[in-house]
């Protein structure tokens, strides 16, 4: 046997499922489209040029679209790989964004460079805090996470519609809305004369940190094998699987709670009822699409991103309604899934001749 | 069900064996693997008709493929006299052959009654019950083979021998000239077990034939009329349980015939190092006569020990006062069937388990080679490397600053690939698309990379080829026989020769307790009888002539003394 490479996996093949799921998704909408009595040319191209159409429509739009997907899709992703089934992203968002805009309320004059790190860290305290419940009641009681961390969604949304309409809202009262968060908290704009904030860059960040994290320390390694195979990493890592269930909760949520306090430190600048459209589960679409890797999550935020922002030039240049949108996004997830397993099944007859 | 009537009719009553079933000259593979090996196999209506064989001899693909849920390679099947070709438990059933299964089919919603008439086509109802008057026939039916059944209860709040026999009742309702029960034993409390075989002999009384798949002799020596036993896929012998001593079962079932041939077969200069052992072995004997005495108190400075170590699992004892010692380049062979304590035992000494009582003084790393290498050795998306980095990250020499020096990883896999003669499809391959033998390599080059002061290898050839199961044999042979810091080796195995090739001193595994074989009956037989049970007194041991008849084989609970004073702690 020659000298060999044993860990690199063949690289195209995340990348090509993905590539072929898309256009699996853009050749069944565009036949959707057309038994609609669309023209599916038309909507991709107003679809397309709302996405991209001019460096101030790919970056105030798209990018700006794609942070609270980015940050919740890695939230997403993280907690997957680790075999923890966070489905709870929208809630610890909610949660991140209350807590964000109550410390960032609570703290008048004080100087941005601390407010910002304030507010941020107060919504990743409070989405992991968030997450803490389904992790104590899955690691304690063995409560499957997945209905648990759903039920805590409907908590948050219905403890910030609370909020927003009694304690923390505003001081005029007109809205159901919290007051505006100070001018310091905001978050400086990364690319002058955009409405792209820093928030974006945070998230590459953490994008690059946790693929790091994943593939080139010993924690990582931990956490992959668990979420590979538990009962394998016992018995041939002898890891325990609690702490890494833990910390796959708490950091998941942490991040979905950043996006919170991204969102309104970045765009919003408030918190009101209705927030988020559904962020935390579109991002369990992105992070599929990404097959759980962070790098690769960074270009399907994108390309989610994009198809919100493209979503309402279609409506408004092709006279498509935006819910096609969703039902694109929708798309998506099955064809990732069929594709995966349709791709498996070849593979699999391949290798047995 | 076209399979059913034309073969049988035509030839119908002309070549009428009287048997109820018969199998003649059966194969039957799974990919490489042969499980069933031209066997022949007769069942009289009436019998019951004990199957026994160590794990994987092949007694499940036997029953599976008299009830239809495999289809034989070669050979035929008859039923009732009429060659068949089964392709379905439903082509099975009509001809009158039912499955009992290890794990039940019954619906935990549904009551006994329920699950009974939702089996039976007919019984059960458009509206989702049961059929007015079935219930009638199924008390009737019960009454006739004298089972007692709960049928209103819904059978998830059942006790397991209450759901049994809803299972076999259920299996009964209709005409049946074949029973077959796969290991109906093993989830059955010992008194429970001596009511399904009151059952049974009922069942057999009304003519039905009756095999019984099990794996502990003295039970099958208490219920059948026949026994025939099977050894990896191959006939061993059938005969008149009544003419059969516990001994001559024991040693048909893990005797040394088959395995000497594997050993020989293979041998074309592929041993030198196991033999060198041998020698190196002999030499020690001679040297630590004591070490016969008792399982590893002889040695001062035992590089693990156990001292009355005790656990419970599910509320029973999986290992009883347990004590054993192994020193630095000794292996301690523990022989015993499955199931008998050996997997809690490899988890106490690999330091992922607690004792709940006793000692357990272990060294801080310990290489552990698992039973369940696809499931528990390897993870079969990871890389080999990845696979390999399991003994690595946590060591220095892997990390660079706060990161894994996968570079060096890759290096040692690369490294224990050549050296191991890991055959991988291709340089990036996963674990999942490598042989059996060859992840059995990996993993035992990676448990050696720890470079741990004790080995655990829990039946590390089981399921491998000749060649793989040679390399493995040797490496480990001359990890403990070579080397300035040997390990201990602790080789838990229920492959007879196994044991005798590699160990220095042998111990028995039985219902958690370790029994230490005194050096005198380190030969197939002796060991057999007291891997299944038999009782089997140390001092007839000596002598060669212990466990002649079945006033030999123990009952439930009971335990040798030798056990008692090898186990050492209090009763």
């Amino acid at each position: 046997m020659s000298t060999t490479t044993l860990r690199t996996r063949p690289p195209l093949t995340p990348a090509l499922t993905a590539a072929t799921a898309l256009l699996a998704t853009l050749a069944v909408a565009a036949a959707l489209l057309a038994l609609g009595g669309y023209s599916p040319g038309d909507a991709f191209a107003a679809l397309f040029r709302g996405a991209f159409g001019s460096w101030d429509r790919f970056v105030s739009f798209t990018l700006v679209r794609a942070t609270p997907l980015l940050l919740t899709g890695l939230a997403v992703a993280f907690a997957f790989r680790a075999r923890v089934w966070n489905i709870g992203a929208e809630g610890q968002l909610h949660a991140g964004a209350l807590a964000g805009v109550a410390v960032a309320v609570a703290l008048p004059g004080t100087p941005g460079l601390i407010l910002i790190p304030a507010t941020l860290l107060a919504a990743a305290a409070a989405g992991a805090l968030w997450a803490s419940v389904p992790a104590a009641m899955k690691t304690g009681m063995g409560v499957g996470e997945v209905i648990t961390t759903l039920l805590m969604n409907f908590v948050a949304l219905f403890m910030a519609q609370f909020l927003v309409q009694g304690p923390l809202r505003e001081s005029r009262g007109v809205f159901n809305q919290t007051d505006e968060i100070p001018a310091a908290a905001h978050l400086p704009d990364l690319i002058p004369g955009t409405r792209l904030h820093l928030g974006f860059l945070i998230g590459v960040l953490i994008a690059v940190a946790l693929w790091l994290y994943l593939t080139r320390t010993p924690g990582g390694f931990r956490l992959r094998a668990v979420g590979a195979s538990p009962r394998a990493a016992e018995v041939s890592g002898r890891f325990r699987a609690k702490p890494v269930v833990w910390l796959a909760f708490l950091t998941s949520g942490a991040i979905a709670g950043l996006a919170g306090g991204v969102q309104i430190a970045g765009i919003t600048h408030r918190m009101y009822e209705n927030l988020s459209p559904g962020w935390g589960y579109t991002a369990i679409a992105v992070a599929l699409l990404a097959r759980l890797n962070p790098l690769a999550l960074v270009v399907t935020a994108i390309v989610f991103g994009a198809l919100s922002a493209g979503g309402g030039a279609m409506q408004r240049d092709a006279g498509v309604p935006e819910v096609w949108v969703r039902g694109i996004e929708a798309l998506v997830i099955l064809a990732v899934l069929t594709v995966d397993r349709s791709w498996q099944a070849l593979a699999d007859r391949g290798s047995r001749g | 069900m076209s399979t059913r009537n034309g073969p049988c009719e035509r030839r119908g009553g002309s070549e009428s064996s009287g048997l109820a079933a018969r199998l003649r000259d059966v194969t039957k593979r799974f990919g490489p693997v042969t499980a069933l090996e031209g066997v022949s196999f007769d069942l009289v209506p009436g019998e019951i008709h004990g199957l026994l064989g160590e794990n994987g001899a092949g007694k499940t693909t036997l029953a599976r493929v008299l009830g239809g849920l495999l289809t034989p390679d070669e050979g035929r099947v008859e039923i009732g006299g009429c060659e068949v070709a089964l392709r379905s438990a439903r082509d099975a059933r009509a001809l009158g052959v039912a499955m009992v299964h290890q794990h039940f089919s019954l619906v935990p919603r549904f009551s006994g009654l329920e699950n009974i008439a939702l089996f039976n086509g007919g019984a059960w109802t458009k509206r989702g019950m049961a059929a007015p008057g079935y219930r009638e026939r199924v008390e009737a039916r019960a009454r006739e083979l004298k089972l007692e059944v709960e049928l209103d209860l819904p059978v998830e709040g059942l006790g397991v021998g209450a759901r049994q026999r809803i299972e076999i009742l259920k299996a009964l309702m209709s005409e049946t000239s074949v029973l077959l029960l796969d290991e109906p034993t093993a989830v059955l409390a010992p008194r429970e077990v001596d009511g399904l075989f009151a059952v049974l002999k009922e069942v057999a009384r009304a003519g039905t034939g009756i095999v019984l798949v099990a794996h502990k002799l003295d039970e099958v020596l208490a219920a059948a009329d026949r026994v025939t036993v099977l050894r990896r896929g191959g006939w061993v012998l059938t005969r008149e349980a009544a003419s059969v001593s516990a001994g001559e079962l024991a040693e048909a079932m893990v005797g040394g015939a088959v395995g000497g041939h594997l050993a020989r077969g293979a041998a074309g200069g592929q041993r030198p190092t196991v033999d060198r052992g041998r020698t190196a072995m002999d030499e020690r004997r001679a040297a630590t006569p004591a070490a016969d005495q008792l399982v590893g108190t002889a040695d001062p400075a035992p590089v693990a020990s156990l001292r009355g170590v005790t656990t419970i699992r599910d509320g029973e004892p999986a290992l009883r006062h347990v004590n054993a010692a192994v020193k630095r380049g000794e292996i301690l062979g523990i022989a015993g069937v499955d199931g008998n304590g050996q997997r809690e035992l490899a988890r106490v000494l690999a330091r992922i388990r607690t004792p709940d009582e006793g000692d357990a003084t272990l060294p801080a790393e310990v290489g552990w080679i698992p039973q369940d290498r696809a499931e528990e050795g390897l993870v079969n998306g990871f890389t080999i490397s990845e696979n390999v980095a399991f003994a690595l990250h946590g060591k220095d020499s892997c990390r660079k600053g706060p990161w894994l020096d996968w570079a060096g990883i890759e290096e040692t896999a690369a490294e224990l690939v050549r050296e191991m003669d890991v055959r991988a499809t291709s340089s990036t391959a996963t674990a999942a698309n490598l042989s059996g033998g060859n992840q059995q390599k990996v993993v035992t080059g990676r448990e050696f990379l720890r470079s741990a002061d004790l080995l655990v290898a829990e039946s590390p050839t089981r399921g491998l080829d000749v060649k793989a199961t040679v390399a493995v044999r040797s490496r480990i042979a001359a990890l403990a026989r070579h080397g300035d810091h040997p390990p201990g080796v602790v080789l838990i195995s229920a492959d007879l020769d196994e044991i005798l090739e590699l160990s220095d001193r042998i111990a028995v595994m039985v219902r958690g307790r370790l029994i230490p074989v005194p050096r005198d009956a380190h030969n197939p037989r002796d060991i057999g009888e007291l891997m299944l049970g038999a009782r089997v007194r140390p001092d007839e041991n000596a002598d060669g002539h212990a466990g002649e008849t079945r006033n030999t084989v123990r009952g439930p609970e009971g335990s040798t003394p030798g056990a008692r004073s090898a186990g050492g702690g209090p009763p």
